[in-house]
C-alpha cells in the first residue's frame, strides 16, 4: 500500500493482473524506466512518458515497442506504478507525469506538476494550498525563487491574466506597508486576516527577531 | 568534590576591592540550581540584599555557566551573567544576560562553573585565569579602548587559545545601555556598566582540562547522535523556507535558508548550501544563514561561512565580507553577528534611499555591527532604535536639545538613510555625551522619566513595541497570544524566552502543530493560529509554564534557549515529533545524577521560583499582580477596531487575560490574588529559608 495520496489524480490506474508481473520478459527495460524515473526524482524533476525516448541509452536493451512486441512505455509505466511503492503518477490539465518517493515528496511533486500545467496555475494552486493549509498570504517574491523560477515581470501579467479568468477570482492581492505584494485566496482566508499576516510575515515578524 | 560527572566541581570567587580570590564548591553550594542562572539568583538572593544598588560595591555580578557546558552536547555554549539590572525602571531588579562564543567551555576546561565578582578595583584592572591560576592584572593600558583591542591586547598575554569577555567604553563610562563581548561578537546586553562599575575591563580564561562524563562513552555518543537528528535550523526552525524535493512542507518565514545553489559567495572558494535534508547532520551547519535571513538576499554574495559557539552545530552567526564598507566608512570589510547584531545600524534609519534591503542598508548593518560591538552599546531588543525614531519625528529631540546640541547632529543624513550618521549617535551614547548621548543610554524607563515623558503613552503605541519597566515585548502577545503575554510578565528585562516562539514558528502546518501539543501540554487549544486566537485555554498556561521552566533549565544548563527546546524536529517519520526528555538525558548522562523529567523539570521550577522571590524582596511588595506584572495598553487595542477573537485581530481581551492569569499561578501554585508563591509551594521545592525571609517582610501571601 502507498503511503499517501493526498493529490489529485495521484496513484496507480493500470489493474493488470497481478500475476503478469512473474512471466514478464521486460523486466530490464522495466528496471531502467523506473531507474529514469528515480534518477530525473532525485534531480528534483518530474518525468513524461514523451521524454524518456530521449533518455533512453545506447546500452540499454532496445526501446520498447521499437521490436513490436506491442506494449508501449505508456503500458510500462502503468504497470510500473502499480507494482513499485515508490512509483507515482500524476494527472491533470497536463502530461501525466510520474515521480518515486524515495527521492522526491508528494507536496514538491504537486509543485512541480503545476508548473508543467501552467504559470497561472502554478501560482494559483500555490497560492490556494499556503491559504488552506497553514493559513498564510504569499509573498510574490517567492515565485521568482527556485522551484518556481518566474520572472517578477511575468508575474505581474500573469496576475493581470488571473484577474479577468473567473477560475481564478479566488486569487487576490495584499500589499505590506513595507509594499511587499501577498497574494491569497479568498476561498480559505478571511481578508483582514490576510492582511494582518502579510503585515506580521514582511514587517511584523523583523521587528520580533 | 562528589563523584558526578559535567560540572567542574569549583565556582571561583573574586573580591576587587580585596583582590582577593577563592573557591567554593559548586555541588555543596548550588546543584539544587544546577549552575548558570540558578547559581545567579542563589547568590543574589543570598549575597545581595534588597536596595543594594547595580553599581554598589555589595553588588555581585555572576558569570555562571551549567554541567552540559563544554561537553558533546549540543548547542551548549551559553554563559548567564546575573545581576543588578541597571535599566530596570523605576527599580534595578534582578535579571541576567547571556553571552554565547566559547567561554562557558573555557571556564569548565579552566576548573569552575561559575565566576562571582563583588567588590570595586581601585583602578581598571582585568581577570586572568589560566587554569587554576587566577590573577588580578592592571587594565589602564586597555581602558578607554574597545571591545576589539582589549580582547587583542589579552589575547596577547594570554594566548590564541584563551577566550576574553570584555567591556568597551560605554561600559567604563558607566552607561546603563551597555554590554559584555565574548570572542568580539557574542554579547550579553545590559550588563557592561556593572563590570565598568566594578572597575573590570574584562575577563580572559584559557582552559586545558577536560569534562568528565558519567555515563558510558557509547552511550554519550549514542545520545548525541540522536539529539542531533532532532536538529533543525536557527530558532529550531524544522521545514525549509522554500519548496525542496525532501520536503513535505515549506514556510517562506523560517529560518532554514539553505537550499540548492545557496552559495557563499564570499568564501574562498565556491560553497554550495545544498539542500541541507534532516538525516544530514554533518550538514546542520550550512541550514541557516542569518545575514541573508535579516539583511535580505544580497548577503549571499558576502557571505564568507557560518560561526558560533562551542559545540553547536547551528551557525547563527554569519561572517560577512563587505569591501565597500572599508572606503567608505574606515571600518573593516569583514564582521559578523547575527540576529539583533545584524539589525542594530539598519534599525535607526526609516528608510534608504536604495530600499529596506539595498546596499545602503547593508551598510548600515556593517558600520552598527563595527561600532556597537565595538563601543559595547547595548540595544536593548531594539528598544533604543524605536524610542530614537519616535523621538525625532515626533520632534521631541529638537524640543529637548539646546539648538547648539541639536544642530551638532546631521540630520539631513539621517533622514536620507545614510549609516554615516552613526558615527555621530553611537560614540556619544558610549561617551555620555550631551544630553541626547547621555539619555539615550539611561534605558527607556530613566529616559522617559528624565524628559517627562509617560511610560503609560509608550506602552500605548503597539509599533514601538514597549512593554514594561524599561523593556520591549520579547515574542509577546501578538504573535503567541495568552502565552507570550504570560512569558512576557515574569521577567524584569525582556523575557528573551524563545520555548513557545520556536515550536510556533518551526514551521510546521497548524493542525501538526495543534497534534503536537496536545501531546505536550495535554490539549490542542495549547496553541493558535497567528491572528485567530482563541480564549483562554488551561493548556495554554501550561505552555506558559513548560517555556519558562524550559528557559529557566537551558539558562543553568549552558544550553541555548534561542535554538532549543527540541519538541518538534524535521522527521517526517516520527511525525515530526521531537523528543521533550532530551535535556534531562543528556543532565542524566552527563552527571551520573538520575534525574527524569519530571524531576529535572522541577529544577527549572525551583530556579525560576528563586526569581520570582528575588523580584518580590527587590520590589519590597507581595503585589505582583498588580505592580509587576503589568500589561502595556497596546495589548488590548487594534487598528481593525474588530473585537479580539476575531480572525486578523492581535489583541486580547481585558477579561480573557485575567483569567489566563488566574490559570498561570494556579499551574504555578501561586496565590492568585498577588500572584506570589504560597509558603506550601516554596516548601514543596525545599525553599523554607526563602519563605521564612519573606514572611519575616510581609512579603508571604496570607
Amino acid at each position: 500500500m502507498k503511503g499517501h495520496a493526498n493529490m489529485a489524480g495521484a496513484g496507480k490506474e493500470d489493474q493488470s493482473e497481478p500475476g503478469d508481473a512473474l512471466v514478464r520478459p521486460r523486466d530490464s527495460v522495466d528496471e531502467h524506466v523506473a531507474e529514469l524515473i528515480r534518477k530525473r526524482s532525485a534531480a528534483g524533476e518530474l518525468i513524461t512518458a514523451a521524454e524518456i525516448p530521449d533518455l533512453w541509452e545506447d546500452e540499454y536493451p532496445p526501446f520498447p515497442d521499437a521490436d513490436g512486441s506491442g506494449e508501449d512505455i505508456a503500458g510500462i509505466l502503468s504497470r510500473l506504478v502499480h507494482e513499485n511503492e515508490d512509483l507515482y503518477k500524476l494527472s491533470g490539465a497536463g502530461y501525466p507525469c510520474y515521480y518515486s518517493d524515495l527521492h522526491m515528496t508528494a507536496a514538491y511533486a504537486q509543485i512541480m506538476f503545476h508548473k508543467q500545467e501552467g504559470p497561472l496555475r502554478l501560482i494559483a494552486e500555490t497560492v490556494r494550498k499556503n491559504s488552506c493549509e497553514c493559513q498564510r498570504p504569499v509573498a510574490l517574491d517567492i515565485f521568482t525563487q527556485p522551484p518556481f523560477n518566474l520572472e517578477y515581470n511575468q508575474i505581474r501579467d500573469y496576475l493581470s491574466i488571473m484577474t479577468i479568468m473567473e477560475s481564478y477570482d479566488d486569487i487576490v492581492a495584499t500589499s505590506s506597508s513595507a509594499s511587499m505584494i501577498y497574494l491569497y485566496s479568498t476561498a480559505h482566508l478571511e481578508r483582514d486576516h490576510a492582511e494582518m499576516l502579510a503585515e506580521w510575515l514582511d514587517v511584523g515578524q523583523a521587528h520580533n527577531p | 568534590m562528589s563523584g558526578y560527572g559535567g560540572w567542574a566541581g569549583k565556582v571561583l570567587r573574586v573580591d576587587l576591592s580585596t583582590g582577593r580570590s577563592w573557591t567554593e564548591d559548586t555541588i555543596e553550594q548550588y546543584k539544587a540550581y544546577l549552575g548558570g542562572t540558578g547559581i545567579g539568583y542563589k547568590v543574589m538572593w543570598d549575597e545581595v540584599p534588597a536596595g543594594t544598588k547595580p553599581y554598589d560595591p555589595e553588588n555581585r555580578i555572576i558569570f555562571a555557566v551549567g554541567p552540559l557546558a563544554g561537553t558533546g552536547a549540543p548547542c551548549n555554549g551559553r554563559t548567564a551573567v546575573t545581576t543588578l539590572w541597571p535599566t530596570c525602571w523605576p527599580l534595578p531588579l534582578v535579571a541576567s544576560g547571556h553571552m554565547g562564543g566559547q567561554f562557558a567551555a573555557k571556564l569548565k576546561y579552566a576548573g569552575y562553573d561559575a565566576i562571582v565578582i563583588q567588590g570595586k578595583a581601585s583602578r581598571p584592572v582585568w581577570l586572568m585565569i589560566a587554569d587554576r591560576k587566577v590573577e588580578i592584572h592592571d587594565a589602564r593600558r586597555i581602558w578607554g579602548q574597545g571591545i576589539r583591542t582589549a580582547t587583542t591586547a589579552i589575547a596577547e598575554i594570554m594566548g590564541q587559545d584563551a577566550v576574553v569577555a570584555a567591556i568597551g567604553p560605554a561600559g567604563e563610562n558607566l552607561v546603563p545601555m551597555s554590554v559584555v563581548i565574548s570572542s568580539v561578537s557574542h554579547s550579553a546586553g545590559g550588563i557592561g556598566s556593572v563590570m565598568g562599575s566594578k572597575n573590570l575591563k574584562a575577563i580572559g580564561v584559557r582552559g586545558t582540562g577536560s569534562i568528565r562524563i558519567a555515563g558510558k562513552k557509547e552511550d554519550w555518543e549514542k545520545l548525541i547522535k540522536y539529539h542531533l537528528s532532532l536538529l533543525g535550523a536557527n530558532n529550531q526552525h524544522v521545514v525549509p523556507n522554500s519548496p525542496q524535493p525532501w520536503a513535505e512542507f515549506y514556510d517562506p518565514t523560517t529560518r532554514w535558508n539553505a537550499s540548492r545553489g545557496k552559495r557563499w559567495g564570499a568564501a574562498g572558494h565556491l560553497v554550495d548550501t545544498g539542500t541541507c535534508a534532516p538525516r544530514e547532520t554533518n550538514r546542520i551547519a550550512y541550514r541557516s544563514n542569518m545575514a541573508a535571513f535579516f539583511v535580505g538576499d544580497n548577503a549571499w554574495q558576502h557571505t564568507v561561512r557560518g560561526s558560533g559557539c562551542t559545540s553547536c552545530p547551528i551557525r547563527c552567526h554569519t561572517i560577512l565580507k563587505v569591501p565597500a564598507v572599508t572606503a567608505k566608512y574606515g571600518i573593516p570589510a569583514v564582521g559578523q553577528n547575527t540576529c539583533v547584531g545584524f539589525l542594530f545600524g539598519r534599525s535607526f534609519f526609516k528608510e534608504f534611499t536604495d530600499g529596506p534591503k539595498g546596499m545602503t542598508a547593508l551598510e548600515a548593518c556593517m558600520v552598527g555591527m563595527h561600532l556597537s560591538d565595538d563601543l559595547g552599546v547595548w540595544c536593548n531588543y531594539m528598544q533604543l532604535q524605536r524610542d530614537f525614531m519616535k523621538l525625532y519625528y515626533d520632534g521631541v529631540i529638537e524640543k529637548k536639545l539646546g539648538s547648539r546640541e541639536f544642530n551638532s547632529y546631521s540630520w539631513s543624513k539621517y533622514e536620507q538613510g545614510d549609516p554615516a550618521f552613526l558615527f555621530e549617535l553611537l560614540p556619544r551614547i558610549a561617551g555620555k555625551e550631551g544630553e541626547l548621548g547621555m539619555v539615550l543610554g539611561l534605558g527607556t524607563g530613566y529616559m522617559l522619566e528624565r524628559w517627562g515623558l509617560s511610560e503609560t503613552e509608550w506602552g500605548k503605541d503597539k509599533d514601538l513595541a514597549y512593554w514594561k519597566m524599561g523593556h520591549p515585548k520579547h515574542h509577546a502577545s501578538e504573535e503567541a497570544g495568552q502565552c507570550g503575554l504570560l512569558i512576557n510578565l515574569m521577567y524584569n528585562r525582556d523575557a528573551q524566552c524563545h520555548s513557545h516562539t520556536n515550536f510556533l514558528r518551526n514551521g510546521l502546518p497548524l493542525p501538526l502543530q495543534k497534534k503536537l501539543a496536545a501531546e505536550i501540554w495535554g490539549a490542542p487549544e495549547a496553541v493558535d493560529g497567528l491572528g485567530d486566537y482563541k480564549p483562554m485555554h488551561r493548556s495554554k498556561a501550561r505552555m506558559a509554564k513548560w517555556s519558562l521552566l524550559r528557559k529557566e533549565l537551558h539558562d543553568s544548563l549552558s544550553l541555548c534557549n534561542w535554538m532549543g527546546p527540541w519538541v518538534a524536529s524535521p522527521i517526517r517519520e516520527r511525525g515530526y515529533r521531537g523528543d521533550d526528555s532530551i535535556e534531562s538525558m543528556l543532565y542524566k548522562l552527563a552527571t551520573g545524577d538520575d534525574m527524569d523529567r519530571e524531576e529535572l523539570d522541577k529544577v527549572g521550577e525551583r530556579i525560576f521560583l528563586l526569581h520570582r522571590a528575588l523580584t518580590i524582596r527587590g520590589m519590597g511588595t507581595k503585589e505582583m499582580r498588580v505592580h509587576h506584572d503589568k500589561i502595556p495598553e497596546w495589548v488590548f487595542t487594534d487598528k481593525s477596531g474588530k473585537p479580539p477573537f476575531t480572525k486578523g485581530a492581535t489583541h486580547l481581551d481585558r477579561n480573557d487575560v485575567q483569567v489566563a492569569l488566574d490559570m498561570f499561578y494556579e499551574e504555578l501554585g501561586w496565590d492568585k490574588a498577588t500572584g506570589a508563591p504560597t509558603r506550601g509551594t516554596y516548601r514543596k521545592f525545599g525553599m523554607d529559608g526563602v519563605a521564612a525571609a519573606l514572611a519575616k517582610h510581609n512579603l508571604m501571601p496570607v
